[in-house]
């Protein structure tokens, strides 16, 4: 499902900021890196590429929204 | 001799302290990655639980060290030391170096954006221990040539060992990607199991500590 | 993960065990849900932050025309501004782009007048020659000082693009969205947006703006495109700028294995270190297999070996460029055999470039497997859309306003993909010139006064998606769109009766769910602004498309197949009228907008 899991984040941010569909955000709570908005990953990967520590997870599947007549 | 046979600690030893959490991580739900990525991972986490298992090895552990020869357990206890101490100097670089063979930041980038990430608690206290576990190496391979009572040596061992593990577990627990709630209150526990038995082997049955090192 | 593929085996193959169980649970567990009848704001709009910046040039866009631009506006004497959407080198198509055209006159086999003529003969005319060959003259300058940087060392390109920003000191301000251009007593005035990162509004205060936003789609799955849809072009066309090249498509497609991951569609290409390419011009459709599997039905391969039915008719591509399908060779016409992915062809970016088709070598190989069309719907060929130029130097007809790179419509490489690796160099060279003539301009021009009513008004057009407590959100009017425009026989495969079919769809968004798109945070704020861009954009593509009737490089028509020859030798320009219309004009080729 497109971008699945960060585990073993440090919180440097770097994969918030090279994500070009703003799909990662810094959590408030503990600083860490979280999927906010998976939905808008477009599985190009450059998170996983630029994070120092290797810690991002990510599958070529994607869930897309089933059509539905008004949202 | 009355000694009993050595695998009547060891085996539990192993269990305990490296069969339940590697295989915990070989069979656990975690993302699939290389198998240069997956040694790495089994390198460090087993050398930190080895390190945990430090406490086994020393005389808070009555259970099953009842009746060994201490001084070969000391020994035993001396090895894995030298064992640990490397490889988690060297984890930092063993989590960036596969870096080295696939497209991406560069490890020496990635070492240095691990290094700046002053922000992170995890990596704090990671310096913390790992400046700790350098001091603990170092006092231990020339406890003979500090002219330290041993009963001292004994002391600063014992406090700076639970100060290290209590920052070691934090880092781990911050920032391992195998840390998930079991591994997490696996590690927490076995912690704070060695550490509360330490604590007391030092305050509340202080007297029974031998005032010269079993070994000598 | 995608490192399994490219490592061997991974852990629990290795141990032979638990096998593939895993995953599946994790798999339902992030659901995609539409967020509410109600708009549940996690932000506060009439809380928000206000910041004016000053600057001679603005550059907006961090990609390769964006580093250009401010780098050599910056030695041209300019105070610069750069902003971005993104970070610098990691959004937009620029980190995707991994071969960069390079002409060594000393070595090269063909003269700058021969390759510009040759580029000419594949496009069927379509191409600005004189951006054909600013392109390649230049193109080997801009490589040296690349390699100097260190863009070469690497797959990632953010450190490379920093040294020159920061030897120069020039301000970045990354993760801000410009929603409008601002133009006072006729000239360009400064930008307007809002940070992603915290509830700010930033109105920036320029002498000269360039764009260098790229191009955009309908956030196609396939392509690594998502965050660009166009917005350049369409505030740019707010404030009078015209616009051409509507009707051409880039034509990728991807596997019908996993569409949508385009990391993997690429096999590996984006975590390559960048090449240079040599002189090797093609006629890259891509709307070929798209013919083919309009006519055919699905499956169809991408590669040789797959199924070799003639298919009659379809897009026409000169003689000497027909390739040939045994030799292994790209697609020839008609019958598209590669498509894939990995772009680029032409232009070379190889990202974006192109049917993929194109050079041998590319790429990491592709698997022989079924294809599936509109990975980078929404896009037409690189530099063939965006700001119609005024001159050589990107200016547009707003003074002050200028764009490069594929926000600008140069017609570079013409409607088709024509030189490998042109666009990654056309970008830089483009961001150059364009802003060495900014800086001059700046020395005479002065910061034009911007009303605060106009600012308010501003403000309030930003914020209007966070203050609605109903409406749409633009993820649906997203999908909506995509549904309408995406299938191959409305973008591709075209004839009047369904693109009018289209239009009257994109007419009601534009009409009826722009204006009520919401948004409950900044991130959704983002996506209600590009999907208006979105839907403008589909409507510039129905009209340009339903006008130009007949087929040329990329753009086919089934009710006019023909290259008209007559009536066509001429780009379409569009514009807003004063009444508030959209506006098309033709413009002949190999001239300027007069």
């Amino acid at each position: 499902m497109s971008i699945k899991k960060i585990s073993g984040c440090i919180g440097c941010g770097t994969c918030v900021k090279s994500c070009p569909t703003d799909v990662i955000r810094l959590s408030p709570k503990d600083g860490k890196a979280y999927i906010a908005y998976p939905e808008d990953c477009q599985i190009c990967h450059l998170c996983r590429m630029y994070c120092p520590v290797d810690a991002i997870t990510i599958e070529p599947e994607k869930s897309i929204p089933v059509m539905i007549s008004w949202g | 001799m009355t000694e009993k046979s050595r695998l009547r600690y060891i085996i539990p030893g192993v269990i305990l302290y490296l069969a339940v959490p590697l295989l915990y991580m070989i069979f656990g739900n975690f993302p699939d990655r290389t198998i240069l990525k997956e040694a790495v991972s089994l390198l460090t986490v087993g050398a930190f639980f080895l390190m945990l298992g430090q406490f086994y090895l020393t005389r808070i552990n009555k259970i099953t060290l009842k009746g060994q020869k201490f001084s070969r357990v000391v020994i035993l206890h001396k090895v894995i030391g030298y064992v640990f101490i490397p490889v988690l100097f060297l984890h930092p670089f063993l989590v960036v170096f596969p870096r080295y063979y696939e497209g991406g930041v560069d490890p020496v980038n990635a070492f240095k954006t691990i290094l700046t990430t002053f922000g992170s608690k995890g990596i704090i206290m990671g310096f913390a221990a790992m400046a700790l576990m350098i001091l603990i190496g170092i006092t231990s391979m020339f406890r003979k040539k500090m002219k330290m009572k041993y009963t001292t040596w004994r002391y600063s061992h014992g406090f700076l060992s639970i100060a290290f593990v209590v920052l070691a577990t934090w880092h781990a627990v911050d920032l391992g990607r195998h840390t998930d709630a079991f591994l997490s209150t696996y590690m927490i526990g076995m912690a704070a199991i060695g550490i509360f038995f330490l604590a007391k082997l030092y305050f509340v049955e202080a007297g029974k500590i031998p005032q010269e090192a079993v070994n000598e | 993960m995608s490192d399994k593929s490219d490592k061997g085996m991974s852990r629990r193959q290795f141990l032979g065990l638990t096998g593939g169980v895993v995953g599946a649970a994790a798999l339902a567990s992030i659901g995609f849900k539409y967020r509410g009848t109600k708009n549940e704001r996690k932000i506060d709009p009439e809380n928000m932050n206000y910041k004016e910046n000053e600057t001679d040039i603005l550059v907006i866009g961090g990609g390769m025309t964006g580093l250009f631009a401010a780098v050599k506006g910056h030695d041209a004497g300019a105070k610069v501004l750069m902003v971005s959407k993104g970070r610098l080198g990691s959004s937009g198509q620029t980190p995707f782009a991994k071969g960069i055209f390079s002409y060594d006159a000393a070595t090269a086999s063909v003269s700058l007048d021969e390759f510009t003529e040759q580029v000419s003969s594949s496009a069927l005319k379509t191409n600005n020659p004189v951006f054909t060959r600013q392109m390649a003259e230049h193109s080997k300058a801009r490589v040296d000082e690349l390699r100097e940087w260190g863009f070469f060392d690497s797959p990632l390109y953010y450190d490379s693009f920093s040294k020159p920003i920061n030897e120069r000191n020039i301000s970045v301000m990354e993760r801000i969205m410009i929603t409008h251009l601002i133009k006072e007593n006729g000239k360009i005035a400064g930008a307007a947006g809002f940070s992603i990162d915290e509830p700010t509004i930033h109105i920036f205060k320029a002498k000269s703006v360039i764009l260098c936003t790229g191009a955009g789609g309908f956030k196609p799955n396939g392509f690594p495109i998502c965050d660009l849809t166009h917005d350049g072009s369409v505030m740019a066309y707010k404030i009078g700028a015209k616009i051409t090249g509507k009707e051409w498509n880039d034509g990728h497609g991807g596997s019908m294995d996993n569409p949508a991951a385009c990391y993997d569609g690429w096999h590996g290409m984006f975590a390559m270190s960048p090449s240079k390419t040599g002189v090797e011009i093609h006629h890259d459709l891509g709307v070929d297999i798209n013919y083919r599997a309009y006519v055919l039905g699905n499956p169809v391969s991408m590669m040789p070996g797959g199924d070799n039915t003639i298919v009659e008719g379809g897009p026409y591509v000169p003689e000497k460029f027909v390739r040939n399908r045994e030799a292994g060779a790209p697609p020839g016409g008609g019958n598209g055999d590669k498509m894939g992915p990995p772009p680029g062809a032409e232009a070379g970016d190889r990202p974006s470039g192109p049917p993929p088709g194109g050079e041998e070598g590319r790429g990491p190989g592709m698997a022989a497997g079924a294809s599936s069309g509109g990975a980078s719907a929404g896009m037409a060929i690189h530099k063939s859309e965006g700001l119609v130029p005024i001159n050589e130097k990107g200016e547009s007809n707003i003074p002050g306003l200028y764009a490069a790179g594929d926000a600008l419509g140069s017609y570079m490489a013409g409607a088709i993909y024509t030189q490998v690796g042109s666009s990654l160099a056309g970008s830089a060279v483009q961001g150059t010139i364009a802003s060495e003539a900014a800086a001059e301009y700046c020395q005479k021009a002065v910061l034009q006064n911007i009303p605060s009513s106009k600012i308010s008004r501003i403000k309030e057009e930003i914020l209007a998606p966070l203050k609605r407590d109903s409406g749409y959100s633009p993820a649906w009017v997203t999908q909506i769109l995509q549904g309408v425009m995406i299938p191959n026989f409305v973008i591709y495969i075209k004839k009047e009766s369904i693109l009018k079919a289209a239009l009257a769809y994109v007419e009601e968004l534009r009409d009826h769910h722009s204006p009520m798109l919401r948004a409950a945070d900044l991130h959704e704020l983002r996506l209600a602004h590009e999907t208006e861009n979105m839907i403008v954009n589909a409507e510039m593509k129905l009209k340009a498309s339903l006008m130009r009737k007949e087929s040329r490089c990329s753009h086919y028509r089934l009710d006019y197949p023909d290259v008209d020859y007559k009536n066509w030798q001429a780009w379409i320009n569009i514009y807003k009228g004063s009444d508030g219309e959209m506006k098309f004009v033709k413009q002949p080729f190999d001239s300027w907008p007069v």
